[in-house]
């Protein structure tokens, strides 16, 4: 069965010209640091398009970093074993990300209650919320902080798509974002 | 008293604590030094307390979880004047900022 989180309308459109980048588990022993190396990496080559106008680079070039970054930490951090999947594409409205792994059956079933909470209402709002609820009780992880941060701050609106994979227990889950792009200097 | 790794550099001066970098921490535990540092200078009970922040280039929501965190300890003591000193010229500042003044209104919150 397929389940759907999150805004519908994005978790579509990724055909048109699409630059992927995979990374493959064993030969990379993939760690955290590709996090940060892949998403510099994305960040600069889709903010190229506005180096003619400094504070524009500097503003798209950081929120897609931004983005890329912490959905790949998610990928990283909470995938099964097996490679991660990233397609990217920009138009002049917005930039595009697909973030796709497989990830366990019991991953799954705790990621989908999260965002049950954390999608229904306003993302600024549930932020503060669970800051205050996680500082009041310290057994509670940070987990959801990221998404709210993406969406309250960086206006990304996040689908997320869970369905079968090949293996047994394994769900292959991928994650949609889209951010507006604003060019207001040139 | 300083934490340094390749990516970024936490010290503290007084009660002003610094931070210069790109810091991506992995958990919040990977945040526990940093967070025993400013701990630390709270328990010094400071009229002031400074995060210059001006020279963090990114803080991924980890770290941002952490200076939330130290936030709400500071509110604890009203004596306490909590003073964080950003930069509009490194969006995640202008951006995520602002979230710390809503947990704490007190706070001054300086981008110069």
């Amino acid at each position: 069965m397929t389940t759907l989180f999150g805004t519908p309308d994005i978790a579509i459109g990724m055909k048109e010209s699409v630059s992927r980048v995979r990374l493959y588990d064993g030969p990379l022993d993939l760690s955290w640091r590709h996090c940060a190396t892949t998403s510099d990496f994305i960040a600069d080559l889709f903010a190229l398009r506005f180096r003619s106008s400094r504070n524009d680079y500097r503003e798209v070039r950081h929120s897609i970093g931004y983005l890329v970054n912490e959905l790949i930490e998610n990928a990283v951090k909470f995938r099964a074993p097996g490679e991660i999947v990233i397609e990217a594409s920009m138009d002049s409205q917005c930039f595009k990300l697909k973030v796709s792994n497989d990830i366990d059956g019991e991953i799954a079933s705790e990621f989908q209650s999260l965002l049950a909470d954390i999608t229904v209402g306003d993302p600024r709002d549930l932020l503060i919320q669970r800051i205050e609820a996680n500082a009041a009780n310290p057994d509670v992880s940070g987990s959801g902080l990221g998404l709210l941060t993406l969406m309250g701050d960086y206006g990304a609106r996040l689908a997320w798509i869970f369905s079968p994979a090949g293996e047994s227990d394994r769900i292959c889950l991928e994650t949609y974002a889209s951010i507006p792009i604003s060019q207001t200097h040139n | 008293m300083e934490i340094k790794t390749d990516d970024y550099r936490v010290w503290v001066e007084g009660s002003d604590i610094f931070f210069d970098g790109a810091m991506r921490l992995a958990s919040s535990e990977a945040g526990a030094p940093i967070t025993a540092l400013a701990t630390s200078v709270l328990a010094s009970n400071p009229s002031s307390i400074t995060l210059n922040l001006k020279d963090l280039q990114f803080l991924n929501s980890s770290g941002i979880n952490l200076l939330a965190k130290f936030t709400i300890e500071v509110r604890k003591h009203p004596d306490v004047r909590l003073i964080v000193r950003g930069t509009p010229d490194i969006p995640w500042q202008s951006k995520s900022l602002p979230n710390l003044k809503k947990l704490h209104p007190a706070l001054v919150l300086l981008m110069d």
